[in-house]
C-alpha cells in the first residue's frame, strides 16, 4: 500500500516547550490511524502542523506525495478537517454552510449542488437542511461539522477529537460515520483520549506523549503489546502510601500508581495478583473501597508506558 | 476570485442575519438622524450634525466589524478551517476587505437616502463627489479597523479601542461642531483623523457644490492613511496566522 501521509521527524516548539518533538509516522491509503494520547500530547498541534496552520520548526509533511509547506494548495485539496469545537458560521443554514464550504473547496454548480445532498444524507441532517444551525443541538452541529469536511471529498479526512462532550446518542452516531467512511476506504486519522473509540474505529494507532510518539503499530500489535499486563484498579480508603509500599514487594507486580486514592497495578495476571493484594493491603490497615480488573487494552499499555492514565 | 466572493458573500449574509448587528449598525444611526433633524436648520448645524452621525457610526461600524468579525471567526475555528483549504490568506483577506466595504457602504446609502427623505436634509448637488468622497472614507477606515484587529485579542477590545479612536477622531476632530482656531493635541487629531476630513468634504460638497479638484489633500490623506494601515494590519493578521 502506498503511504498517502508521510510526516519525518517533525518538531514544533512554543518557547522554551517542546509541543511537538520528532515524531515520524506514515498512514497509508484507506488507513483509519488513531492518534492516542491525554491532553497536552502534542495531537492539535500535530495536526495543525499536518493541515498547514502550523509551520513547523523542522521535518516534513507530505500528503498524496505535496509537501504542506513548499506545495501547501496541491496538498490541501487532498485534506478535510474536522476541528474538535464546530467550526460553522451559525446565523446560517446548514445547507448554506456546506455550500459555503463547498465553494471554498472549489466546488460550483451541479457538482456542489450534489455534494450538499449527499454529506447531508451521511450525516443524517437532510431534513434539516434549512435550518438555522444557530438552534441545532451540540450533537447535530458535530455532525454538520463533519459534513463539512468531508463536503469536497477529501483524500485525507483529519478528525480532531470530534466526540468530546456530546451525548451518547450524538456519539454513536459520529462513530458509526467513521465506521461508513472506513467501508468506503476514505483514509482517517482519529484523534482521541477515549481508548473505546480508537480501538473499535482504527487498524493503525499511535500513542502519544510529551510531543513524542511512544508506542506505533497496527493496532492487533499494540494490543498485543498491551496484553501482556492487565490492570488492577483498588480504590483505597486510607493510607494509599503504606498500601501502595506493601503490593509494590509482591511477585508479579510489574508496576504501581498511585492516583488520587486509586492504587493501579499493572501485572501480567491479575487474579493470580489479587489475594495477596488484598492480604498485604489488610495487613498495612487499610480499608479498600472497590477492586476492577481491566482487561488489557491500550489503555493499560500506555499505563506501562508512561505511568499515567490517558484521561488525566 | 470565486473563493473570494464566497467569503464575501457568506460574511455579508452572517452580518445581516445578526438582529444585533443590524440594530448597531443601522437602527442606532437612523434614530440618531432622526434626533438631529430636530436641530435648527439654516446655519448649517443640522447638515454638519446628520453628516456626523454617518461619518461616526459609519468609522464604527467598520472598525468593530473588521477587528470583531476577524476574532470572531478565529474563536469559531472558521478563520482556521477557510487557511486550512485550498484558499490562500489573500484571497481570504481581500473577500473580508471587500465584504467590509460593502456593508459600510450600503450603511452610507442608508443613512444618506433617509436623511434627505425621510428627515428633509437638503442634498441636491454634488452627488459623484459624495460617492468618490465616501468610498476613499471607507477605505481609509477599513485600513484602520483591519490595522486595528491585528493587534486586539478579544471582542470587547475591538470594541473599546473602536470607541476610543472614533469618539476622539470626531468630537475633537470638529466633526459635529466647528473648533475655532485649534491649538496644540486638538489642531493634531483634527489635522490625522479621516472623519475630520471626511465630514469636512461631505459638508462642503452637499452645502457648497465643491467640485473633487479641491477635494485632492482629503481624498490624497484618506488614501494614504488607509492604504499604510491596511498594508500594516494584513500583514501583521499574516504573520500571526
Amino acid at each position: 500500500m502506498k503511504a498517502l501521509l508521510e510526516v519525518k521527524d517533525l518538531k514544533k516548539s512554543f518557547g522554551s516547550r517542546q509541543a511537538v518533538d520528532g515524531i515520524s509516522f506514515e498512514v497509508e491509503e484507506g488507513d483509519v490511524f488513531g492518534l492516542l494520547g491525554p491532553n497536552g500530547a502534542g495531537k492539535s498541534t500535530t495536526l495543525s502542523m499536518i493541515c498547514g496552520l502550523l509551520k513547523a520548526n523542522s521535518g516534513s509533511v507530505t500528503v498524496g506525495g505535496y509537501d504542506i509547506a513548499a506545495e501547501s494548495m496541491a496538498a490541501k485539496k487532498l485534506i478535510g478537517i474536522v476541528p474538535q469545537e464546530p467550526a460553522l458560521y451559525t446565523q446560517l443554514s446548514a445547507k448554506a454552510n456546506l455550500r459555503f464550504w463547498g465553494r471554498i473547496n472549489g466546488l460550483r454548480g451541479k457538482e456542489l449542488n450534489r455534494a450538499v445532498d449527499e454529506v447531508l444524507d451521511l450525516v443524517g441532517l437532510t431534513d434539516r437542511a434549512s435550518g438555522r444551525i444557530g438552534k441545532f443541538s451540540g450533537g447535530m452541529k458535530r455532525r454538520l461539522n463533519i459534513a463539512a469536511g468531508l463536503i469536497h471529498s477529501p483524500k485525507l479526512l483529519i478528525m480532531d477529537e470530534p466526540t468530546v462532550g456530546i451525548d451518547p446518542q450524538s456519539r454513536n452516531h459520529i462513530l458509526e460515520t467513521v465506521k461508513n467512511l472506513k467501508q468506503k476506504g476514505i483514509t482517517v486519522i482519529y484523534t482521541s483520549h477515549y481508548v473505546e473509540e480508537v480501538e473499535a474505529l482504527c487498524n493503525q494507532v499511535a500513542i502519544m506523549d510529551n510531543g513524542t510518539i511512544i508506542a506505533e503499530g497496527s493496532l492487533a500489535e499494540l494490543q498485543k503489546k498491551g496484553g501482556q499486563f492487565q490492570e488492577l484498579n483498588i480504590d483505597l480508603n486510607s493510607y494509599p502510601e503504606k498500601a501502595q509500599s506493601a503490593i509494590q514487594m509482591l511477585p508479579g507486580v510489574e508496576e504501581t500508581f498511585l492516583i488520587d486514592q486509586k492504587l493501579k497495578i499493572v501485572t501480567p495476571n491479575a487474579e493470580q495478583i489479587l489475594p495477596l493484594a488484598l492480604e498485604a493491603i489488610s495487613r498495612q490497615g487499610v480499608t479498600i473501597g472497590e477492586i476492577k480488573i481491566h482487561k488489557p487494552n491500550l489503555e493499560s499499555l500506555f499505563l506501562k508506558l508512561t505511568g499515567k492514565a490517558l484521561r488525566d | 476570485m470565486k473563493k473570494t466572493i464566497a467569503v464575501v458573500s457568506v460574511g455579508i449574509r452572517q452580518m445581516l442575519a445578526d438582529p444585533l448587528y443590524l440594530v448597531f449598525a443601522l437602527a442606532v444611526p437612523l434614530l440618531m438622524t432622526w434626533v438631529m433633524s430636530f436641530l435648527p436648520t439654516g446655519d448649517g448645524s443640522y447638515e454638519m450634525a446628520i453628516l456626523g452621525v454617518l461619518v461616526m457610526f459609519v468609522g464604527l461600524n467598520i472598525i468593530t466589524s473588521a477587528g470583531g468579525y476577524i476574532i470572531d471567526e478565529k474563536q469559531t475555528g472558521t478563520w482556521q478551517r477557510i487557511l486550512a483549504s485550498p484558499t490562500s490568506y489573500w484571497e481570504l483577506m481581500t473577500g473580508y476587505f471587500i465584504k467590509i466595504f460593502v456593508l459600510a457602504w450600503l450603511q452610507s446609502l442608508v443613512l444618506l437616502l433617509s436623511s434627505k427623505y425621510l428627515f428633509g436634509a437638503p442634498w441636491n448637488q454634488g452627488y459623484l463627489e459624495v460617492v468618490v468622497v465616501l468610498t476613499v472614507y471607507i477605505f481609509a477606515m477599513t485600513g484602520l479597523g483591519l490595522f486595528i484587529a491585528g493587534f486586539v485579542k478579544s471582542t470587547g477590545q475591538v470594541q473599546m479601542v473602536a470607541m476610543a479612536v472614533v469618539m476622539v477622531g470626531t468630537m475633537l476632530g470638529g466633526v459635529f461642531f466647528p473648533i475655532e482656531e485649534p491649538s496644540g493635541i486638538i489642531k493634531l487629531i483634527g489635522t490625522v483623523s479621516p472623519q475630520s476630513w471626511a465630514a469636512r468634504a461631505l459638508q462642503e460638497i452637499l452645502t457648497s457644490g465643491i467640485n473633487l479638484t479641491t477635494l485632492v489633500t482629503p481624498l490624497l490623506w484618506m488614501s494614504a492613511i488607509g492604504l499604510l494601515l491596511l498594508i500594516g494590519g494584513v500583514l501583521k493578521l499574516q504573520l500571526e496566522s
